[in-house]
């Protein structure tokens, strides 16, 4: 069963802050491409800087992500890969609200992911929010398209 | 990244027992309460704190009586001096608690286990745990003795205890006539258990070492968590934490099961159908109902295997000797290889759990019957959680591209998308089971740490 992340983070609004959250969105796929494809349970990721109302400068950070399985126990893989842990502590790094425990360790990482993910699972009882087209895991879909190559005609 | 609090080894007489050792006592009796009040709560336990058994020998004198105590996220609330800022920095599958779709997501308690339907521990306000005491004594008498010291505590303190179990003294309490370490679908248990070493340095292949139970010795940034030289990672240092829950069986449907498709079973296996029925339960667990694994005893169980533990799954790629959705071999992949997503190495669980109920052999006995299941982790997220959501949906390992069904004994089968069908390879040809029933319901779930001697000292002031 696929599972949602929608991390909403506001940001401090000086200006080393506001470049930080443009250079993460423009680095964005380049930084976390080799972290999510050893996972291969992440379906879609990405990123997109909320606007001040003002128009102005940025005013949150929302990274929303579909993936395979419950999120807690993953948490540990995206915090032990380099790539995905740089992401997420530059994030919090510049959130408006410093993150209560600093983002120094898993257990920093999983509270702060928690604490900002505007996304409800479904459980027992309690519906969630995600729409799902297919059931396939990222596993499954990328097994069966190596499957699906066809061999190189000789020519 | 910072590697916190100092790390000098433990001492024993600072950390409850349970966490180091098994207790072999015949009799215990796990009470569940809700406090009142913060000044009822502290009294409480103050007035039940001198029963409390650390992990210290006690050489030869066996205590008739002693006891353990875990608080869950909502007790440390009430019962600590603990402020907000720091209560923060507890791990959030325990701020949440197992009822919490985030812990959901692994446990999966959809259809008969549903949450509602629980004895204690959903997230309602009359439901909500606040603290678990886990008492041990060597005769019934002496358990009568300790349940009724606990109890009258609760009673004079405020605390109200939840009675589970609907019949007998309605507690959750061992079964005298219960053979040692068998649970009810007849297995035994308790055979492999983390080794919980302390070498330094550590061994980063050792998923055993005790630092990745015992919380406050953290060997990476990975935790146990709370970590640091604060207030949170002062309280729960020594501490552990214990998923606690309270499994049904139905041991009635488990053994239809076994009886009606024993005739499936391969020709080898039908000297009678008694034998026949051994095979398909040993197919379900991945030992023999005797303890024999079936990676070393793929024919028979075996009285000199019954309690090995070294072995893997490396040379059984096909799932021929065990299959892949096996209790155990889910519950311990071992050397199996894992999808890059999944730790290394496998992480493991204490379980200090013991069969509530007596045994199936009382024919007399209508009441129901379970498992009082203990599962000791220093981090309830990536230790049980990963391990239950692997028995959910058995997709963790590299040799098997989709879902292999799901955990023979313990999944939920109503969960969305639930794989109920049950593989067992053979030299024949596969045997596949459509569907297995539910034969574990869960009846409640608390999430608790199990604190240091000294943290209980200064909640009771
Ligand atoms: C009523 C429910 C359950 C029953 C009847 C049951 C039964 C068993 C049995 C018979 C064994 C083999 C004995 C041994 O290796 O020590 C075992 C092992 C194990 N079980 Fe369970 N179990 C139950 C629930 C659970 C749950 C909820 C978990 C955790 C998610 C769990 C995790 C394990 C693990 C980790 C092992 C050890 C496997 C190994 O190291 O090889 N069990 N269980």
């Amino acid at each position: 069963m696929a599972n949602p992340l929608t991390l909403y983070v506001p940001i401090k609004q000086d200006a080393v802050s506001q470049a930080a959250a443009q250079l993460a969105y423009q680095n964005f796929v380049k930084s976390v491409t080799t972290g999510l494809d050893e996972s291969a349970i992440v379906h879609y990721a990405r990123v997109a800087l909320i606007p001040n109302a003002s128009g102005q400068g940025t005013y949150a950070i929302l990274l929303i992500t579909t993936f395979d399985g419950p999120m807690n126990p993953y948490l540990g893989f995206f915090w032990k890969n380099p790539s995905t842990q740089q992401a997420f502590a530059g994030i919090a790094a510049i959130a408006l609200t410093p993150p209560n425990p600093p983002v120094k360790d898993l257990t920093g990482f999983e509270n702060f992911i928690n604490k900002n993910n505007l996304s409800k699972s479904a459980s027992p009882g309690k519906p969630g929010d995600l729409y799902e087209a297919y059931t396939k895991t990222v596993k499954e879909i990328t097994s069966t398209a190596k499957e699906l190559v066809l061999p190189k005609q000789s020519v | 990244m910072t590697k916190t609090n100092n790390n000098s080894i433990p001492d024993k007489s600072n950390i409850q027992g349970m966490i180091l050792r098994g207790f072999t006592h015949p009799y215990s009796c796990h009470l569940i309460f809700q406090f009142n009040d913060k000044k009822g709560a502290k009294s409480f336990i103050k007035s039940i704190l001198p029963y409390i058994q650390s992990a210290e020998s006690w050489g030869d004198l066996k205590p008739d009586i002693m006891l353990n105590i875990g608080l869950t996220y909502n007790g440390i609330i009430t019962a600590s001096d603990l402020s907000e800022t720091y209560l923060e920095y507890f791990p959030n599958s325990f701020i949440e608690g197992p009822t919490s779709a985030g812990s959901q997501g692994s446990l999966n308690d959809w259809g008969v286990s549903d949450p509602s339907g629980w004895a204690f521990g959903n997230d309602t306000d009359e439901q909500h745990v606040d603290c678990v005491v886990h008492t041990y004594a060597l005769t019934s008498e002496a358990l009568a003795l300790i349940v009724s010291i606990v109890s009258d505590a609760a009673k004079a303190n405020g605390p109200t205890e939840f009675l589970p179990v609907d019949n007998g003294t309605k507690r959750l309490e061992e079964y005298a006539l219960m053979p040692r370490n068998v649970v009810h679908f007849g297995y035994l248990d308790g055979i492999d258990q983390p080794d919980l070493v302390w070498n330094d340095p550590a061994d980063p292949n050792d998923s055993g070492d005790l630092r990745n139970f015992l919380i406050g010795y953290p060997l990476s940034d990975a935790g146990p968590g709370p970590t640091g030289d604060n207030p949170a990672g002062d309280f729960a240092k020594d501490g552990c934490y214990n998923a606690f829950r309270m499994l049904y069986q139905d041991v009635k449907a488990f053994d239809d099961f076994l009886i009606d498709n024993a005739p499936r079973a391969p020709k080898e296996a039908q000297q009678t159908p008694e034998y026949a029925q051994e095979w398909i339960a040993a197919k379900l667990n991945g030992r023999w109902r005797n303890g024999s694994p079936l990676e070393l005893s793929p024919n028979a169980p075996d009285v000199a295997t019954s309690h090995a533990t070294d072995f893997g799954y490396k040379g059984d790629t096909t799932g021929m000797k065990c299959p892949f959705a096996a209790h155990t071999r889910v519950g311990n992949p071992r050397d199996e290889v894992l999808n890059p997503s999944e730790p290394s190495p496998v992480p493991r669980l204490i379980r200090r759990g013991m069969p509530y109920g007596a045994p199936p052999t009382l024919k007399s006995y209508d009441g129901e019957r379970g498992l009082i299941g203990l599962f000791l982790c220093g981090s309830i997220a990536t230790q049980f959680e990963l391990l239950y959501s692997w028995m959910n949906t058995t997709n963790f390992a590299n040799s098997f591209p989709t879902q292999q069904g799901q955990d023979g004994l313990i999944a939920n089968r109503d969960m969305p998308g639930a794989d109920r069908s049950y593989n067992i390879p053979t030299a024949d040809g596969s045997i596949t089971i459509d569907s297995l029933p539910h034969f574990v319901i869960t009846r409640g779930t608390a999430y608790c740490l199990l604190p240091s001697i000294s943290t209980l000292k200064s909640i009771a002031g």
